[in-house]
């Protein structure tokens, strides 16, 4: 705690705080708990439309939307970067039980999960390492707890060496309206679990960069077992609790804090269930132990509640209760250890940091290479091979609804009860974002819209996670409110609402090099009709919708050989006519083969269609673009462009909306990739699409 | 009536109970504390981590009250289904021989497979022989293995090719003669490692796993 801090608590206290009050509240006013970098910005996000039944005003564990039957989808997305990079396994698998425990704790049960990483470069032995254990630690918990990764983003880049991204999404659904956390005094709070010695202080952790001490006391160990039981039994007594909190960042103290509102609570930490002998009450306070929620609860359904969780050995204490009196009060042995009144609860400070310059357009050096070199070097490219060394550890098939499966296409589809299909996709672009992250921002928002367009989804709400260095540096605090003011206007230009999110900062190595402005989209759209696994043969037409525009600043093909380019400008009104029509398409039948444009540009859009075994010929005239340059109409990555197979009829369809949409190839039963006099043999690129992953992990 | 017990850590007995549903049968979700075996016909042990996979897969819960009951069903002649973790319950417990041992490759595997139904004396194989079934699998400990000469003789389905061709090629997990699933010798106790339930139903990737369940239903 700042002396800023320290003085504020003190007059809002009218007293000295004792020891026990400072740690409390550094925990509650830590960044990572009080959004007090960020907060203020935040805001820009409140514009929401009359789907959605919790948004970022909530500011609660979740967002949610509903569907014309009343079904509600919630959507939640956190990382534990930090966590993973000392402890990669259990790092990783305790954010899957967090964010997992976040759905539960609004009251929907968890149905699928995403995940999104980001290590170190391929060739770096640690950074493998990470992603081994990272990889593992998700499996462990997510088949364990029967909930399937359903999809997700692994990249590689050197930024992330030391400060890897570990990003989750869960979504829940509801057929019976979410949790209200409105509290009335008498109800019980009731804890579930035991409370350890693990995850001393992650809050605070988790708000300062990593210092190369040891802090391994910090993390918290994954037992998804038990995580497994809470799960299962809060969803079958659902009936008897009023509100439900999850035990996340800052333990008992900062959840209690959090959920009283307007009204107080007396706890009792001498009543918590602990796993080990002799803890202080102050460790009781703070642990952030998991496998633990806290429940509001009738007095009289107390004892029915608790029943249930004894009847499979697990702890399930009542440990104070709700009060009309506004402030809370920790009760140990008798004694009161600490006592924060309602003003003092309410409070959140704020950090004021300064705003740099935006960055000078960006130059590198060019590394001269020719056409076939920089092709194979796309096609090749260790982001954009098979993932299947990933997801196969993933018990992605459970609960029997997943329809799209990991590395099936744009986005991955899950059957809703209901009969209806939700559609899925989390999209950052950290190499775009480091030069302009307001453009970024659109355009990662843009790319997530069409993404589920290429599934036939309508895109409904969108959570968002904002990932930077410290904001002490003005130019990292300048990406951040640039990536909030993207997403805020392609929010609102798609009528897609964000719905919540989550911030992290003090993602930078023990130099002080903060990691690529790395803000990301996971949005959520719904179909009705299944969509169709992709099939495409030899003899079909290429057909590219869209219009390509040069500036290759930012892509993976200024990335490899560098050069001095523009930074595209999103037309957004592009992504949304063309993701349109796609989507129409899609749901009527009209094409069997439908990728956005993205990643490595065209040629990154071929890669589907290459790993089937089969050849391209590209007619580079075709293609249609404000630039002649083949890098350009090969490698740009301007937005609002698909890569199609499908129904002559489309192409008139898309002219009189005045898209373009032109043949501009054939999928050839030779496996090579012809452009113009150029042919490449793509047997090594096939074979390393499939083994790359598996043999440099192994 | 079919019983689909539920053990702490299971996953996957919710989807099971709807194919069964799906496969025209009843089933009905059981926690194994309270397990009445007289009210039931036949029994499936559906997927999971019971008790955690702590100690071994499935050991834990092979030693719970609820698989006395189950191995006396099997005695007097029920059905009794094991999928994935209660195929690992089923060796664990006794009720089938051999052992589900750790893949070969060391980790966790999610895949769609080909199943080519050996022996059509058991209790989910009737008529089914020779045919080529599609499903996946997901499991860290599928590695069927046992020594003697009986082993020939309880394998029911082995991963094969589409076509039905089985050589180390389809071979996921390292399992002693590509073997998915095996059966007691009276063909009334069968374990398998891959999934029936999730190809079961309309919007699935394959039907092929209600051919399977259907063979529960009748005595």
């Amino acid at each position: 705690m700042n002396p800023e801090e320290l003085t504020k608590l003190k007059s809002l206290l009218g007293r000295d705080p004792n020891s026990t009050e400072i740690a409390l509240m550094e925990q509650l006013w830590s960044e990572h708990c009080s959004y007090k970098s960020s907060r203020f910005y935040l805001k820009t996000f409140s514009w929401r439309n009359e789907s959605i039944v919790m948004g970022v005003q909530e500011w609660g564990d979740a967002g949610a939307f509903k569907l014309d039957d009343g079904t509600i989808v919630v959507l939640k997305l956190e990382s534990h970067n930090h966590p993973s990079a000392l402890d990669p396994f259990n790092g990783a698998a305790t954010g899957v039980g967090g964010v997992i425990r976040d759905v539960i704790s609004v009251g929907a049960r968890p149905v699928a999960l995403l995940d999104m990483l980001r290590v170190g470069p391929i060739t770096d032995r640690r950074s493998r390492e990470i992603l081994r254990g990272v990889v593992k630690g998700i499996g462990f918990y997510g088949n364990s707890i029967g909930v399937p990764v359903i999809g997700g983003e692994l990249s590689f880049d050197s930024s992330y060496l030391n400060n890897p991204l570990v990003d989750v999404a869960c979504v829940g659904v509801s057929t019976h309206g979410l949790k209200s956390k409105t509290l009335r005094a008498g109800q019980k709070l009731v804890i579930v679990g035991l409370t350890g010695l693990d995850g001393m202080g992650g809050a605070s952790f988790a708000s300062k960069p990593l210092d190369g001490q040891d802090q391994r006391g910090a993390i918290q160990i994954a037992d998804p077992f038990s995580g497994k039981i809470v799960m299962d039994k809060t969803l079958q007594l659902m009936d008897l609790v009023d509100d439900i909190k999850d035990l996340g960042a800052g333990g008992i103290g900062v959840a209690i804090l959090e959920l009283v509102g307007e009204l107080g609570a007396v706890i009792d930490l001498s009543r918590v269930p602990l796993r080990v002998k002799n803890m202080t009450p102050e460790q009781v306070l703070v642990s952030e132990t998991q496998e633990r929620m806290i429940y509001v609860i009738e007095p009289s359904k107390v004892e029915k509640f608790c029943g249930e969780f004894r009847k499979v050995d697990y702890a399930c204490e009542e440990i104070g209760e709700v009060t009309a009196e506004s402030k809370v009060t920790f009760i140990f042995e008798g004694k009161v250890i600490a006592s924060i009144p309602n003003i003092a609860v309410k409070y959140r400070p704020i950090s004021r940091w300064s705003v740099g310059e935006r960055r000078e357009p960006f130059v590198t050096e060019y590394r001269n290479s020719n056409l076939e070199e920089s092709i194979l070097s796309v096609l090749k490219h260790e982001d954009l091979v098979s993932k299947e060394w990933v997801y196969s550890q993933y018990d992605y098939e459970v609960l029997a609804s997943t329809i799209i499966r990991p590395g099936w296409a744009d986005a991955s589809v899950i059957r809703l009860p209901n009969g209806k299909f939700l559609a899925l996709k989390g999209d950052a672009n950290p190499d775009l974002c480091q030069w302009d992250a307001f453009r970024c921002a659109k355009a990662i928002f843009a790319e997530a819209f069409r993404n589920l367009s290429t599934v036939g989804a309508k895109p409904r709400a969108a959570v968002d996670h904002l990932q930077f260095g410290s904001p002490a540096s003005p130019g990292v605090y300048r990406d951040f409110i640039d990536s909030v003011y993207g997403l805020a206007e392609a929010s609102k230009f798609f009528n897609v609402p964000i719905v919540g999110g989550k911030v992290s900062f003090y993602n930078e190595d023990s130099n002080g090099n903060p990691i690529k402005p790395t803000p990301l989209v996971v949005m959520a759209g719904i179909t009705e009709r299944r969509p169709p696994k992709f099939q495409v043969e030899a003899g079909d037409s290429l057909l590219l919708l869209g219009f390509t525009r040069g500036g290759l600043g930012g892509s993976l093909y200024q990335k490899l050989f560098g050069g001095k380019w523009e930074i595209p400008d999103p037309i957004l009104v592009d992504d949304l006519r063309a993701s349109e029509l796609v989507s129409s398409w899609v749901n009527r039948g009209l094409v069997r083969y439908a990728k956005d444009v993205g990643k490595g540009g065209l040629v990154g859009a071929l890669i589907p269609i290459i790993k089937e075994s089969l050849g391209v010929t590209i007619e580079i005239d075709s293609i249609i673009a404000d630039s002649t340059d083949p890098r350009v109409k090969l490698f740009s990555e301007s937005g609002g462009r698909f890569l199609l197979v499908g129904d002559d009829s489309i192409i008139s369809e898309a002219e009189e909306n005045g898209i373009h949409c032109n043949k501009i190839g054939q999928i050839t039963e030779k496996r090579t990739l012809r452009v113009g006099d150029l042919e490449i043999e793509l047997q090594e690129v096939i074979s390393s699409y499939h083994s790359l992953l598996e043999e440099r992990m192994n | 009536m079919i019983a689909v017990i539920k053990f702490p850590g299971t996953t996957c007995e919710l989807e099971t109970a709807m194919a069964l549903k799906e496969a025209g049968l009843r089933g009905e979700i059981v926690d194994h504390a309270d397990f009445d075996p007289d009210r039931f016909e036949s029994v499936v042990l559906p997927g999971g981590f019971s008790f955690g996979d702590y100690l071994r897969a499935g050991a834990i819960a092979a030693r719970s009250e609820s698989l006395k009951k189950i191995k006396e069903m099997a005695d007097s002649g029920k059905k009794v289904l094991g999928i994935c973790n209660g195929f690992q319950i089923l060796t664990e417990a006794g009720l089938l021989r051999g052992a589900l041992l750790p893949n070969l490759n060391g980790r966790f595997l999610t895949k769609w497979v080909y199943l080519k139904v050996v022996r059509d004396d058991t209790a989910i194989t009737r008529n089914l022989g020779g045919r080529v079934l599609f499903m996946p699998i997901a499991h860290a400990e599928g590695r069927y293995y046992g020594e003697g000469d009986w082993v020939q003789r309880t394998i029911v389905m082995t991963y094969s090719s589409a076509t039905g061709e089985v050589n180390e090629k389809w071979n996921p997990n390292g399992s002693l003669w590509n073997t998915a699933a095996v059966a007691n010798e009276s063909g009334n106790v069968v374990g398998m490692m891959p999934h029936p339930e999730r190809a079961s139903f309309p919007f699935s990737r394959s039907t092929d796993g209600l051919q399977l369940l259907r063979g529960l239903g009748g005595r």
